[in-house]
C-alpha cells in the first residue's frame, strides 16, 4: 500500500488525541469513535469483504455486552471477563442464524438478519436472568483494577486503539490471504465463485464468524465503558444500522473505511446529543438518514472510493 | 469414459428444456454443442457443469458420479466453465479475478499470483493485469472469464458462447487462443452457434433440437445432415446450404 505514511499519521494522531485535548467531552468522544470503528471494522468482515449485508449485528454486540454484565450480576467476575463467553455465545448465534439465512441473497438476507435480531431482543426483554426490560447494571464502583471502571475516558481510548490494531491488523491479513480473494469474489458473485471452486457456504460462514465475535467484543467493551446496558441500547436494531452506516459511510470493504466512518459520524453523533440534549436522539435518526441518502445518492462506496477516485486522478497514467 | 452423460432430462415444469440427451466426450477432444436459440444445449451445458440439477440421468466424470454435485466439486475434480453472460468480478482487478481461480490449487498468496501471471501471459492479458475487470469490453471479459477458469488448471473446459457477440477479427483470436488450450491437453466441450466457430474447432459437433441430440458426427458432415438444416432453417428452406 501506498498509504502507509498516511496510516503511521493517522494513528500518531488517534493516539495522541486525549493528550492533545484537555476537554474530558472530546477525550470521551475519541474513545467512542474508537469503539464504533471496532464495531463497524468487525461488521464490515462480512457486510464490506463478504459483501453480505447484515443489519442484525445488534445480536452480536448484544451478547458481548449481557455476557460482560452477566458474568458481574451472576458470579461476581469482573465484566471484562464476560468477554470470551460472549464471544462463544455470539459465534453460537450465528451458526444458528448463519445457515439457514446465507441461503437467501441481497435484500431477503438482510431483512432475516433484522427479523432474527429482533427476536433476542424480545427474548433479552422478557429474561429476568438479563435484566428483562430494566437491563443490568455493571459494578458501582470498581472493587479492582480489573473491573475496568475509570472516570477519565483515557483507558478505555487506549484498551480500545489496542483492540482496533489488532482487529485491523487481522483484517489487513485476511484480506491478502485466500480467504479475502474469496471474499471478495463471492461479493462479486456467487455462481461465477463456486464455478471456480469457492466454497461459497462455508466462507461466508467463516466471515460470519470472524465477524460476530469481533462484534461481541466491541459489545463486551461497550458494557464495561458505560457500565449500564438495557435491551434498547445493547440489541436495539439502530446498533446495526449504526454499524452498516458508519462502514458504508467510510468504506464497505476497505480496511479503513469503518475507522474514516466512525471518525465522521460519532463527534457528528455527540455533537447533536448534547446539544439538543435528550431530546436529541430524535436527531440522531434524523442524521442516519441523511447520511444513507448522500451515500447512496452521491458516493454508494463510500468515503475511501472518494479518496482512491481523487488520488487515482492525480497519479500519473501507465499507458 | 472421460465425460458421460446418459439419458439427461432437465424439465421445468412440464416443459423439458432437455428431453434425454447422451453425450460421450474422450480425452483431448474438442466437442461443439450446437443448436438453434433453445434448443437446450446451454441447460445441458449447465447440467454438465454442475449449475442445475438433471431432472433425471446421470453424468460421469473421470469415473466419478457428478449427477447432483456442487460446482465447487466440479471445479475440484477439474472441470472449469465460463459464461454465455461473463460475470466477471467486477471491483477486483485482472488478475485478482484470476487469482480467485489460481486459489483452488494454491494456497498461498504468492503461488497463486505467479500462477494467475502464467495464464494472463497465455491468454494475452498480462498488459491489463492491474485494470480494474469492470474497465473491460466484452472481448476482454470473455477472455478474462477463459482465464480464470484455466487458472483452475481444469483438465475440461466448458466454454459457453465463449465467442458470441465478437467482431471477425475478435473470433480469429479467439479460436487461435481455444487451439492452444487444446494444446495443453485440456479437452474443450464449447457450446456455440456460429458455424463458422464449429467448424473451423470443433472436432466433433453435436446437435441439439428440442431438447434432444438429433446428429453428431464431424462438423462438415453435420452442417450438412438435412435434419440439421430443417432445424436451423425450418423445411421450408431446405434448398439453403450451410
Amino acid at each position: 500500500m501506498k498509504q502507509w505514511p498516511l496510516v503511521l499519521i493517522g494513528f500518531l494522531f488517534i493516539a495522541a488525541w486525549p493528550l492533545l485535548v484537555d476537554d474530558v467531552f472530546l477525550q470521551r468522544v475519541g474513545a467512542l469513535v474508537l469503539l464504533a470503528a471496532i464495531s463497524a471494522s468487525a461488521w464490515n468482515l462480512l457486510g464490506g469483504y463478504a459483501g453480505q449485508v447484515s443489519v442484525g449485528h445488534a445480536v452480536y454486540f448484544g451478547a458481548g455486552a449481557y455476557a460482560s454484565l452477566v458474568v458481574y450480576t451472576e458470579l461476581g467476575w469482573p465484566p471484562i471477563a464476560g468477554a470470551p463467553v460472549g464471544v462463544a455465545v455470539s459465534m453460537a448465534i450465528a451458526a444458528l442464524i448463519g445457515t439457514p439465512t446465507f441461503r437467501l441473497r441481497g435484500h431477503y438476507f438482510s431483512m432475516a438478519t433484522i427479523a432474527a435480531a429482533e427476536l433476542f431482543r424480545i427474548l433479552a426483554a422478557n429474561w429476568p436472568l438479563l435484566g428483562a426490560a430494566v437491563g443490568l447494571m455493571g459494578p458501582p464502583v470498581p472493587r479492582t483494577v480489573a473491573d475496568l471502571s475509570f472516570l477519565s475516558p483515557i483507558p478505555y481510548h487506549y484498551l480500545f486503539l489496542a483492540v482496533l490494531v489488532v482487529l485491523l491488523t487481522l483484517t489487513w491479513k485476511m484480506q491478502r490471504s485466500r480467504m479475502g480473494y474469496y471474499l471478495a469474489a463471492i461479493r462479486g458473485g456467487d455462481r461465477a465463485a463456486r464455478s471456480l471452486g469457492v466454497p461459497v457456504l462455508r466462507y461466508k460462514l467463516y466471515a460470519l464468524l470472524l465477524s460476530a465475535g469481533f462484534t461481541s467484543i466491541a459489545g463486551s467493551l461497550y458494557a464495561v465503558m458505560v457500565g449500564f446496558i438495557d435491551p434498547d441500547s445493547a440489541l436495539g436494531i439502530l446498533i446495526s444500522v449504526k454499524l452498516l452506516i458508519i462502514a458504508a459511510l467510510g468504506g464497505a470493504g476497505t480496511l479503513f473505511g469503518p475507522l474514516v466512518g466512525a471518525m465522521i459520524l460519532i463527534p457528528l453523533e455527540e455533537t447533536t446529543n448534547a446539544m439538543f440534549g435528550g431530546g436529541g436522539t430524535g436527531i440522531t435518526f434524523i442524521v442516519y438518514g441523511a447520511i444513507i441518502l448522500l451515500v447512496a445518492r452521491f458516493q454508494p462506496r463510500g468515503v475511501a472510493a472518494l479518496w482512491e477516485a481523487i488520488t487515482t486522478r492525480r497519479a500519473p497514467r501507465v499507458p | 469414459m472421460f465425460l458421460e452423460a446418459r439419458g439427461i432430462i432437465k424439465a421445468f415444469g412440464a416443459f423439458r428444456a432437455v428431453d434425454g440427451a447422451d453425450l460421450d466426450v474422450a480425452q483431448g477432444e474438442i466437442i461443439g454443442l450446437i443448436g438453434p436459440n433453445g434448443a437446450g444445449k446451454s441447460t445441458f451445458f449447465n447440467c454438465l457443469a454442475g449449475d442445475a440439477e438433471p431432472t433425471a440421468g446421470t453424468i460421469r466424470f473421470l469415473d466419478r458420479d457428478v449427477t447432483n454435485a456442487t460446482p465447487e466439486v466440479h471445479a475440484r475434480l477439474g472441470m472449469a466453465r465460463t459464461f454465455q453472460v461473463p460475470v466477471t468480478f467486477e471491483d477486483m482487478t485482472v488478475v485478482e479475478n484470476v487469482m480467485v481461480g489460481a486459489f483452488l490449487r494454491h494456497h498461498h498468496r504468492a503461488g497463486a499470483m505467479r500462477k494467475a501471471e502464467e495464464v494472463l501471459e497465455f491468454t494475452g492479458l498480462s498488459h491489463l493485469a492491474g485494470s480494474p475487470a469492470r474497465s473491460l469490453g466484452t472481448p476482454g471479459r470473455k477472455r478474462l472469464e477463459i482465464a480464470r477458469a484455466l487458472a483452475t488448471e481444469p483438465r475440461l473446459l466448458l466454454l459457453d458462447e465463449a465467442l458470441a457477440g465478437l467482431t471477425p477479427a475478435e473470433v480469429r483470436l479467439a479460436i487461435e487462443l481455444v487451439r492452444r488450450i487444446k494444446g495443453l491437453g485440456i479437452t474443450i466441450v464449447i457450446v456455440e452457434h456460429i458455424m463458422e466457430v464449429i467448424l473451423s474447432l470443433a472436432e466433433r459437433a453435436v446437435v441439439f433440437h428440442q431438447g434432444k441430440v438429433i446428429a453428431q458426427g464431424a462438423p462438415r458432415a453435420v452442417v450438412d445432415d438435412p435434419a440439421v438444416i430443417a432445424a436451423y432453417l425450418g423445411h421450408h428452406m431446405k434448398r439453403v446450404r450451410m
